[in-house]
């Protein structure tokens, strides 16, 4: 009677679990091309998550070591996981963001507290790329043009002094 | 009649920590921009800050202050829920919009609605930081300021061409007929 009670307590856990068979995932990520008029870099990607069992689990992502809850569109068909770095702090290259499923989030959590090395893999992982952006002319044309003009001038003036010297 | 005292006081005293455990939501709306450009973009970044007892859920935030005739949203969601936000935690949602008119626009503020507490029916509501009023420039006066000026400067040293090369080539003529002169007296 035990192990059969202990069969179907089972089986309930398993089916309130909510775990997400063979998740797909397709992300689209935008950084800014042009960061001349802005204070902070913006990191957003977007993406939709589909189950193989029709789940949608509550997901939540590692940003920079910190464990934050995704958020969904209102119609429940995307989701989100956004950043923004300084200026000096953003780096080019490509940033993994992986996706946690509440359990996962719980493991990871309670490793983290521990002071331990958390080893749980994560649902999905998307990436996130930055190229760097355009922050302004290397020089100024000005400059540019005050160089040349001194130029010209030096050449004058020393061939002037050669001549007449 | 002291205890009829004692147990007004132990109702009131009850009834003040009646909402403890209640989660309360704070929604932070900041513009991450050193200016405002008529076609570029704006980085808006939305934080929320649960400073309550217990789990905000069912969170929903809406910025009707972005209207789909005056601004593009490039990417991100004016509009998201959130399941869950445990006490003492913290999310943030980042969008990026770009304006289609220059002109002094007001940033209002979004709004966020939640469950104060799990399977609550109280949905409480809250407003977000009010960014305020920001102008939004015109693209033709940033590219005056700041675009690189290359080809007037180009334009600039073509039309300074004249007033350098005329007396140049008058001296050049000159001196190369006073060598020929020297060279034929030889």
């Amino acid at each position: 009677l035990t192990f059969s009670v202990a069969l179907v307590v089972c089986g309930l856990v398993g089916l309130s679990a909510g775990t997400c068979t063979s998740p797909k995932v397709s992300a689209s990520s935008y950084t800014p091309a042009d960061s001349q008029v802005l204070a902070a870099i913006p990191f957003i990607a977007e993406f939709t998550l589909e189950c193989g069992n029709g789940e949608k689990p509550a997901l939540y992502a590692d940003v920079g070591g910190a464990l934050v809850p995704v958020s969904t569109s209102m119609d429940g068909a995307k989701h989100q996981v956004s950043w923004v770095k300084t200026l000096k702090e953003a780096a080019k290259g490509d940033v993994t963001v992986p996706l946690y499923d509440a359990d996962g989030y719980t493991q990871l959590r309670r490793a983290r507290d521990k002071g331990e090395e958390a080893t749980v893999t994560p649902l999905v992982s998307i990436v996130v790329s930055y190229p760097g952006s355009y922050s302004g002319p290397l020089f100024n044309s000005e400059h540019f043009a005050l160089f040349l003009s001194a130029l010209v001038f030096y050449l004058a003036f020393s061939s002037k002094s050669k001549l007449l010297a | 009649m002291l205890r009829f005292v004692i147990l007004v006081f132990c109702g009131l005293f009850c009834q003040l920590n009646a909402d403890e455990g209640s989660a309360r939501v704070l929604l932070a709306k900041q513009i991450h921009n050193k200016y405002l450009v008529e076609g570029m973009d704006i980085v808006v970044k939305y934080s929320l800050f649960n400073v309550g007892d217990s789990a905000a859920t069912n969170l929903q935030v809406v910025d009707n202050g972005f209207r789909a005739e005056d601004f593009d949203v490039v990417s991100g969601q004016l509009q998201f829920k959130l399941d869950r936000l445990a006490p003492s935690a913290n999310t943030s949602q980042t969008v990026v919009v770009r304006p289609r008119k220059f002109g002094y626009f007001n940033f209002t503020a979004a709004e966020v609605s939640y469950s104060g507490s799990e399977g609550s029916s109280v949905v409480l509501t809250g407003l977000s930081s009010d960014p305020g009023q920001g102008v939004i420039i015109a693209a033709r006066d940033y590219d005056k300021q700041f675009s690189s000026h290359f080809l007037d400067w180009a334009a600039f040293a073509v039309m300074t061409l004249p007033s350098l090369g005329i007396p140049f080539v008058l001296w050049y003529s000159s001196k190369s007929k006073y060598e020929a002169l020297l060279l034929k007296k030889d």
